[in-house]
Order: C-alpha cells, then sequence, then structure tokens
C-alpha cells in the first residue's frame, strides 16, 4: 500500500478520531444518547456519583485480590506440580483442557445458591474461574524448561531440593508471571460477570442497576472503570515481566511472554 | 496401544469416584441435600428435564443463537484475519489495537448491548458476535501465518497460480489451526451468549438456569449445568477428534 | 582473552585420576523391548592422559560418559574414579562438560562458575576467587559480570568448561562439547583445551564423533562400534606436543584418522 503514514502514526489518528467521534456524535444527535452517551456526559456522571463508584470500586478490588490468592497461588502451585510429573500431567491435562470448553458462568447461580449474594459467592466463582486456565498455562509451561539444566545441576552433585530452589524456580518465573497474567485477568472478569448477573455491590453491581434504570452515561461510566481496572493490571504484570527479562532466556529463547497469546488461554468474555 | 488404554480407564475412574463421593456426600447428609441434592437425584432429573418440551424449547434458542453469531462472526473474523496476515501495514496499524481489545474483559459491554438491542435474539446474537469475531481474527491470523513460507516459495518456484497455492498449499497446511480455531471460537461463542441469557432474556437455556438458580431449584439447576457441560464437552472432544485426525504430519 | 604465555595454571599438574571401566554393559528397558546400549565394554585412562572416544552416532559413548559422571548406573560391570566407584555425581572428583553448556541465565558468567560450590555451601569470598581463577584459566578473565545471552557460543562453551573445573577435580568428562560450534570455533577452542589441560594435568575424558578432532587432541583414541557398544580399536597418537595445525595434513595424521574410519565404517 502507498500510504506514506507510519502505521503508529495511523494508529493514533484512529483513535484520537474514535474518541472525538465517541463525543460528537451522541450530541449532534446522530446515535441516540440512550445507546452511546457522549464522553463527557459519562465523565461527568462518573465524577458525580464519584464516592458511589469509589466504593464499589473498593468492594471489587476486594472481591478480585482474595480471588487472585486462590485462583493465581492455587493455580500455579498446581500447574507446577502437574506440570513437572509426567504421570498426572498425562492423566489430568486433557481433562482439565475439556473443562476449559464449558461455559463456566452456568456455575455461577449454584454459587449463590451455597454463599448467598455476597462477596463470598463472587469470590468462589472468580477463583475457580482463574484456576484452570492458569493451571493450565502453568503446567504447559513448566515443560518448557530447558531439562539441560536440570541435568547441569545434577552433574554438579545438587540435591533434590537444591535442583528445584535454584534451578527449577527461577527457570520457570517467566512461566509463573504468564500464569499470574492470565488468571488475573480471567479473575477481573470472573467478579465483574459475577457481580452483574446477581449481586448486591461491586461496580458489575452498579452497572447492571443503572442499565435498569437506562442511565447511560452512569452505565458507561462503571464500564470505563472497569477498562482502567484492567488496563492497570495489564500494565503492571507487562512492567513486572519486563524487570525480569533477563530470566526469560530460560525457556523460549528471547521471545517476549506477551507476544504470545496461546488462543486457548485469554479471556472469555 | 497398552498405556493409553489404561489411561483412560484411570480418567474414567476418577470420574466414577467423583460422581460415588458426590453421591455419598448427598445421601448420608454430610452435605446439606437441598443444598446438594444427590449424584444420581441430579442425573434422575436430567433425564426428565430432557423429555420437558420448555427445556427442549431452551436448548433450541440457544443453540439458534450461538449457530448464528458463529455463522455472522466467521467469516468477517475470517476476513479480516486474512487481510491482516496478508497486509503487513494494515497489521501494523490493526494489531496492538487488537491485543487490546483482547486483553479487556468483554463481559462489561454487554449492558450495552442490551441498551441498543433491548432484550431479545438480536441482542445475544450480538453478544455472542462481540464475543466470537476477535479469536476468529486472531486465529485466522495465526493459521495464515502458519504456513511456512518456504511451501509457498516451493509452489511458487513450479509456478502454482495463486487458486493453486490457496487450495494445495494453504488449505491442507491451515486445516488443523483452522479447525482448533473454529472449535475454540465456538467456545468463546457459547460462553458469550449463555453469559447473555442469564443476564438478561426471556428464554434460553442460559436464562432457565438463572431463573432455577433464583428459586432455589436445586436439582434442577445442577442438572442444567451437567447437562450444559456434557453438551459442551461432547462438542469439543468431537471436533478436537477431527483435529487431530488431521494433524498427523503436524510437529 | 588472554594470550597463551600469560595464563597461570590453576594448580601445577597434580591432581590427576585414574579412569577404569571393566566389562560394563548397558540395557534401556522400553515397553517394547530391551536395548542393549553396551556390551562388554573395558578400557583404561592412567593419570594425567587426554584420552579420545570416538564412535558413530548411537553407539553409546555419551551413555558411557554419563556412567563414568555418576549421572546413570550401569547394569552390569564396574566403573572405577580414582578407584572408588561413582554412584552418583561426585564433582570433586569428575567435572562434566557437556555439549549444550547449559549456563543459568539468571546469573552472571562468574555466578554460574561459582554454583558448584555455592551448592556446597562455601563462603561467598572462596568462591569469588576460585571463580576468577577459573575464568582466568579459560581466558575469560574480566567477563565474569556478563550473562550468558550476552556470550558467544564459544565463550559460553569456555564458562562451562570452568565451572567443570572449579573445585579442581581429577578427572573431566567432555561430550562433544564442541559439536555445536562452527567449524572455525571449534578449531579454536580445542587448541583452548589442550593448553588448558597442559597447564593443569588432569585427566581428559573427551567423547566426539569427528575424527579429525580425535586425532588432534587426543593421547590415545579408543573407538567403539555401532550398537551395542564395544571397543573396538585403541591407538596411541603419536605426534609430538604441542599439536599443530601443521599436522592435520601430514601423513601421520592421514594415516590414523584414515585406521579410525575403516574400524567405524565396518561396524556401522
Amino acid at each position: 500500500m502507498s500510504i506514506s503514514m507510519s502505521p503508529t502514526t495511523l494508529r493514533r489518528l484512529i483513535v484520537i478520531s474514535l474518541v472525538m467521534l465517541w463525543e460528537a456524535l451522541p450530541r449532534a444527535g446522530v446515535i441516540p444518547e440512550l445507546f452511546l452517551p457522549s464522553l463527557s456526559s459519562t465523565i461527568a456522571a462518573g465524577w458525580n456519583e464519584a464516592g458511589e463508584y469509589g466504593h464499589a470500586l473498593a468492594v471489587t478490588l476486594y472481591e478480585v485480590a482474595i480471588s487472585m490468592v486462590f485462583a493465581c497461588g492455587g493455580g500455579i502451585l498446581a500447574g507446577a506440580i502437574v506440570g513437572s510429573l509426567p504421570r498426572p500431567r498425562v492423566l489430568i491435562m486433557p481433562m482439565i483442557s475439556s473443562i476449559y470448553a464449558v461455559p463456566l458462568v452456568i456455575l455461577y447461580p449454584v454459587f449463590t445458591v451455597w454463599l448467598g449474594i455476597g462477596s463470598e459467592s463472587k469470590i468462589a466463582f472468580a477463583a475457580i474461574y482463574g484456576f484452570l486456565p492458569t493451571m493450565l498455562s502453568v503446567a504447559a509451561g513448566i515443560q518448557t524448561i530447558d531439562p539441560q539444566l536440570v541435568l547441569a545441576a545434577r552433574s554438579m552433585g545438587a540435591t533434590l531440593s537444591q535442583r528445584l530452589v535454584r534451578v527449577i524456580i527461577p527457570a520457570a518465573i517467566p512461566t509463573v508471571l504468564s500464569g499470574l497474567r492470565v488468571g488475573g485477568a480471567l479473575v477481573i472478569v470472573g467478579v465483574v460477570v459475577s457481580e452483574m448477573l446477581i449481586s448486591s455491590a461491586g461496580i458489575g453491581y452498579l452497572i447492571s442497576r443503572y442499565r435498569t434504570i437506562l442511565d447511560s452515561p452512569h452505565v458507561f461510566a462503571g464500564v470505563l472503570l472497569v477498562l482502567a481496572m484492567a488496563i492497570a493490571f495489564n500494565a503492571a504484570i507487562k512492567w513486572i515481566e519486563r524487570k525480569a527479562s533477563i530470566w526469560r532466556t530460560g525457556t523460549h529463547a528471547g521471545r517476549s511472554a506477551t507476544d504470545d497469546i496461546p488462543a486457548a488461554m485469554q479471556p472469555a468474555t | 496401544m497398552a498405556g493409553t488404554l489404561g489411561v483412560k480407564a484411570a480418567r474414567i475412574a476418577i470420574v466414577v469416584t467423583m460422581f460415588a463421593v458426590w453421591e455419598m456426600l448427598s445421601r448420608t447428609g454430610i452435605v446439606n441435600p437441598r443444598l446438594l441434592p444427590s449424584a444420581s437425584d441430579t442425573l434422575a432429573t436430567l433425564w426428565e428435564l430432557l423429555q420437558r418440551a420448555s427445556v427442549r424449547n431452551d436448548l433450541a434458542v440457544t443453540a439458534s443463537e450461538v449457530l448464528t453469531a458463529f455463522v455472522l462472526a466467521v467469516p468477517c473474523g475470517a476476513l479480516i484475519g486474512f487481510a491482516i496476515a496478508e497486509n503487513r501495514y494494515f497489521a501494523e496499524v490493526v494489531k496492538p489495537l487488537l491485543f487490546f481489545a483482547f486483553s479487556i474483559p468483554k463481559s462489561i459491554f454487554l449492558p450495552m448491548f442490551i441498551l441498543v438491542f433491548g432484550v431479545g435474539f438480536s441482542q445475544k446474537v450480538g453478544f455472542g458476535f462481540f464475543s466470537t469475531i476477535f479469536i476468529v481474527i486472531m486465529s485466522t491470523t495465526t493459521a495464515v501465518e502458519s504456513v511456512k513460507v518456504d511451501y509457498l516459495t516451493v509452489a511458487r518456484s513450479y509456478g502454482a497460480t495463486p487458486l493453486q497455492t490457496a487450495f494445495r498449499v494453504y488449505l491442507p497446511s491451515m486445516l488443523p489451526v483452522l479447525l482448533e480455531a473454529l472449535r475454540i471460537s465456538m467456545i468463546f461463542n457459547l460462553t458469550g451468549v449463555i453469559l447473555a441469557e442469564m443476564y438478561a432474556s426471556r428464554d434460553g437455556i442460559g436464562h432457565q438456569i438463572a431463573t432455577w438458580g433464583e428459586n432455589f431449584q436445586m436439582k434442577q439447576l445442577l442438572a442444567g449445568v451437567l447437562m450444559i457441560a456434557v453438551i459442551a464437552m461432547t462438542f469439543n472432544e468431537l471436533v478436537r477428534s477431527v483435529e487431530t485426525r488431521c494433524s498427523h504430519w503436524r510437529t | 582473552m588472554q594470550p597463551l604465555a600469560n595464563i597461570t595454571p590453576l594448580k601445577p599438574a597434580s591432581r590427576a585420576g585414574a579412569i577404569q571401566a571393566s566389562h560394563v554393559g548397558q540395557i534401556f528397558k522400553t515397553s517394547t523391548q530391551d536395548v542393549v546400549a553396551l556390551s562388554d565394554v573395558s578400557l583404561e585412562v592412567k593419570p594425567g592422559r587426554f584420552v579420545v572416544l570416538v564412535g558413530p552416532s548411537g553407539c553409546g559413548k555419551s551413555t558411557l560418559l554419563m556412567m563414568m559422571a555418576g549421572l546413570r548406573q550401569q547394569t552390569s560391570g564396574t566403573i572405577l574414579i580414582n578407584d572408588a566407584p561413582i554412584p552418583q555425581p561426585d564433582p570433586n572428583r569428575v567435572g562434566v562438560v557437556f555439549q549444550e553448556p547449559s549456563l543459568f541465565p539468571w546469573l552472571t558468567a562468574e555466578e554460574n562458575v561459582e554454583f558448584p560450590l555455592a551448592l556446597r555451601g562455601v563462603a561467598k569470598s572462596e568462591r569469588r576467587a576460585k571463580a576468577q581463577d577459573a575464568l582466568k584459566l579459560v581466558g575469560l578473565e574480566g567477563f565474569g559480570r556478563r550473562h550468558p545471552h550476552e556470550l558467544s557460543g564459544g565463550m559460553k562453551q569456555r564458562v562451562s568448561i570452568a565451572r567443570g573445573m572449579v573445585q579442581d577435580p581429577p578427572v573431566l568428562l567432555m561430550d562433544e562439547p564442541f559439536a555445536a560450534l562452527d567449524e572455525q570455533t571449534r578449531m579454536t577452542m580445542g587448541d583452548e583445551l589442550l593448553r588448558i589441560w597442559a597447564a593443569t594435568g588432569k585427566t581428559v575424558m573427551f567423547v566426539t564423533h569427528s575424527l579429525t578432532e580425535a586425532v588432534y587432541l587426543a593421547d590415545e583414541v579408543l573407538v567403539m562400534s555401532a550398537r551395542p557398544g564395544r571397543i573396538v580399536d585403541h591407538l596411541t597418537i603419536s605426534l609430538p606436543r604441542p599439536r599443530t595445525y601443521e599436522m592435520l595434513s601430514g601423513d601421520t595424521f592421514g594415516t590414523l584418522r584414515d585406521r579410525i574410519w575403516r574400524h567405524i565404517r565396518k561396524s556401522a
């Protein structure tokens, strides 16, 4: 193509014009405010109810944090164990990836019956939602650790625990970070979705409530808040991954963990 | 081979054990049977549900939404994905935007679909489409890029026309990847549609499950969950077996 | 990198060990059949000798080396290093260098060399000093702070050799250490290795499938047959030391190499 603009510039132009259209089209009445409130009214809505949004954000963040401990912590541990032992891995992994085909949202009503509509049900649901893909991702990643490194350690007389602590764990760090990224993103999805479905607090609940009264600006303000949360999380993980980049060459020779998006590992919705 | 047979048997044993534990927990009252109906009760309810016209109707509605969304999303996504793979410039402009779109939770846009479409068929299909199209785009791009340049160079050096290259090099090379892409896209699609149904809908199996949950009808709820799980996993495994058959030559 | 004359040896040629293998056999059991990798292998390496084991691919030479390193147990026969068996790796007795340098990417070069000492809980200052000596020996003084990804293939392999030698073991086992390097680097590394060997006087058992490398480096060459591996010939390399490239085109070299090749071709 003979366009002489650099791709980055074009992309930025596209984004900027989209933002401007977001403001202009609803104001001009081309798109009804109900469908797409202008950017300014969205921000105004969020600003006016900042306290309410802040409180909801706190609830959501709390649920996300706790769920992450279970989902990421558990997923990384389980993935590491299953990934390093050939027999359990061959046995269990295909079963786990089969479960991945099931829309796990259908479990949420079960949790609301068992645990009520408060934070517990959301944490339980989001923890499971994030656990499975994390475990899959970490188990797969563990297998990419260069076995020669372990052999070299053995030849130097390293005991089992020395091999684990001084070789396997450091070599697994890129994998672990990747698992954190996957698990965390999915935990956020899980928490917000469950809040939207049945809840009494949290950002998802707020979004739903405003939707039922057709208050688009407030709905969109909530959506923006969730997006901001997701972006912040992603950026934080990328920062950590960059800092830890020296370790990357222990597995996929130099390839960035964020460049790979194994399709099966990404947020379902 | 003896190895895989033993593994399959072990897996079946694990599943059977889980059902047995479930049954035991409920029947002995360790877990309140009202909260956790026994496995046998659930299976019996499942059987009964499958006979019910309303449930069958719900399943049909969901299936039609899923298929419609799929039929719409796949060609659109494939076209865009193909364009990205073939055109460097387009790719460089669009890929970061796509990665971004991919990394944000799309379920939060569900209320928007309701504001625009109201509650009904188009809302659910729309959201299903939205959930699926991104993964289709990415998978198509990956699939096209996965065709090794070497193969294409060989074809070209023997004078293959674009059509011949498409059918004799691209297609066989991409087939396993495409199948996998379709399978994963379907998973995303199903998840999106069911979520939309659970959130705001008048029919569909997702809505029914949400209703059973609201009314504390645990037997039906668990039966419904089991039903969807089995359907989803069966479909998944079917496509996977076709995939394996087609990809025996892959390294 | 240091020129030849300025290298201080780690220690004067005093630490050298003997390798003895008697009637060693190795059978691998797979789910379908038993594979006889090695069949009745006996050899002896006197202290301070540089012995090369050469043979076709799959003949079991690497397996034999693994057993000498204590990484694998033989199914029959005995292996003695310095008159004692070696049931598990013993870096005090045996240093191992593999084809892949296998340096830990998150450690610097000198931290990699220190690794065996760190495993043993040796104090930091002592570790550092020994690692520095080892790096100097392999000609990498001043490169200690680099990470593996900043080093070339040949340099990485040198670090790997330094690591194998940091505990001053009497025996050094090397499993095709230069196979992954390009030909020119291989030739340079071969000379480097001979220099290091001359400076330290260790016993070296070197595995390769390159006939030229075998004749160029060795005091003695042991030729193995194809699987099941057996020693089919034992040559003494009568070329004077230090070895030079001119010898490569000489008659003696050619004769020796031909002899090895004839054995390998016959048994393959």
